[in-house]
């Protein structure tokens, strides 16, 4: 009953720490056994994550950011990495001014995109975030798994998952920007995604990407009106 | 309106008054119903009841036949109580002239 026991106690971490208490205290009174403790605890496990589905944030995150979002973004990482190939001039073997304003333009619109996609993934799913996680995650690895590009390795892939986590980490503590800082990141990533050079053409999709940015924005002036409100 | 389970769990806090928690009131609920109820079922329905402000919840002391772990003591409020005997009620007006009142259960 080790084995159990140790699975008991992994499956209550996952719920929060005063509901852990009062549940596993409920079953040492009762005298469960524990199959029937294990059993009871998923319940509780499932019944919460399915209650979190009842709202429309986690269903944005999941499929609004993270999975949609996981595509073009890898397709994004993949074009900074042949640019940063290409900034040297194969006559002169020198670093071409206009290759390293390319670069950074490219450098910048992916972690803006990516950075506010995660951020806004973090601060509205805390709970169904693992769904999130693993909804980005399988389009990784169906890429990763058939990626062939010469003098390109698979990682240049997943350029965009260290800023996307760092959204994420800061979006679970912050939850909201401030409404200058907000519109800062959305005009910032909107103009790059229009600027002639570093996308192709800046079609509807790219601008699309933008929506977490502008997201932001809302969420920091819904918060900033009712803190008016109440000051008033 | 409240739910049938909703109706049990009010109900089963509110006799155990000052005594109510998580493990008496399922023990309360399934001595009355006969049927087996569920930890999740009660402590997803104990968290719905006290958003809708049915409810009050806090963390109770901690006893050795516990483990050593707390309680969460659970204590009914007026609109709770309303809530519950408006339920009453109403089964109580849709029941009348039921074939079951009127004459007695038979098999």
């Amino acid at each position: 009953m080790k084995g159990g026991r140790m699975l008991l106690d992994s499956l209550a971490q996952l719920l929060e720490r005063d509901e852990r208490e009062a549940v596993l205290g409920d079953m040492a009174e009762t005298g469960e056994s524990t199959g029937q403790a294990v059993w009871n605890v998923c319940g509780l496990l499932l019944r919460r994550q399915l209650a979190c589905w009842n709202d429309w944030r986690p269903w944005i995150a999941a499929f609004g950011i993270a999975f949609p979002f996981s595509f073009p973004l890898m397709g994004f990482s993949v074009s900074l990495s042949l640019t940063s190939l290409q900034i040297i001039d194969p006559a002169t073997h020198q670093i071409t001014n206009s290759g390293v304003k390319l670069l950074l333009g490219k450098l910048l619109l992916l972690t803006g995109w990516s950075w506010t996609g995660g951020f806004v993934t973090g601060s509205v799913s805390r709970r169904t975030l693992w769904v999130s996680a693993l909804l980005a995650l399988l389009p990784c690895c169906f890429c990763l798994s058939r990626f062939r590009i010469e003098h390109l390795h698979g990682f240049s892939l997943l350029l965009f998952l260290p800023p996307a986590i760092q959204g994420v980490r800061q979006g679970l503590r912050m939850t909201r920007l401030r409404l200058r800082s907000a519109v800062l990141v959305a005009s910032a990533t909107t103009l790059l995604t229009v600027v002639p050079g570093i996308m192709t053409s800046p079609s509807l999709l790219n601008l699309a990407l933008s929506w977490p940015a502008w997201y932001l924005v809302a969420a920091a002036g819904i918060k900033r009106r009712g803190t008016g409100e109440q000051h008033a | 309106m409240l739910g049938e389970f909703e109706y049990l769990l009010i109900t089963a806090a509110a006799g155990l008054g000052h005594e109510g928690y998580g493990a008496a009131i399922r023990q309360q609920i399934e001595t009355v119903t006969g049927r087996k109820c569920s930890i999740g079922a009660l402590y997803t329905t104990i968290d719905r009841l006290e958003s809708k402000g049915f409810l009050k919840t806090w963390m109770g002391d901690a006893t050795p036949q516990r483990g050593g772990r707390a309680k969460r003591m659970v204590q009914v409020t007026p609109e709770g109580l309303r809530a519950a005997r408006d339920f009453y009620e109403t089964v109580m007006r849709a029941s009348r002239g039921a074939s079951w009142v009127a004459h007695g259960w038979s098999q």
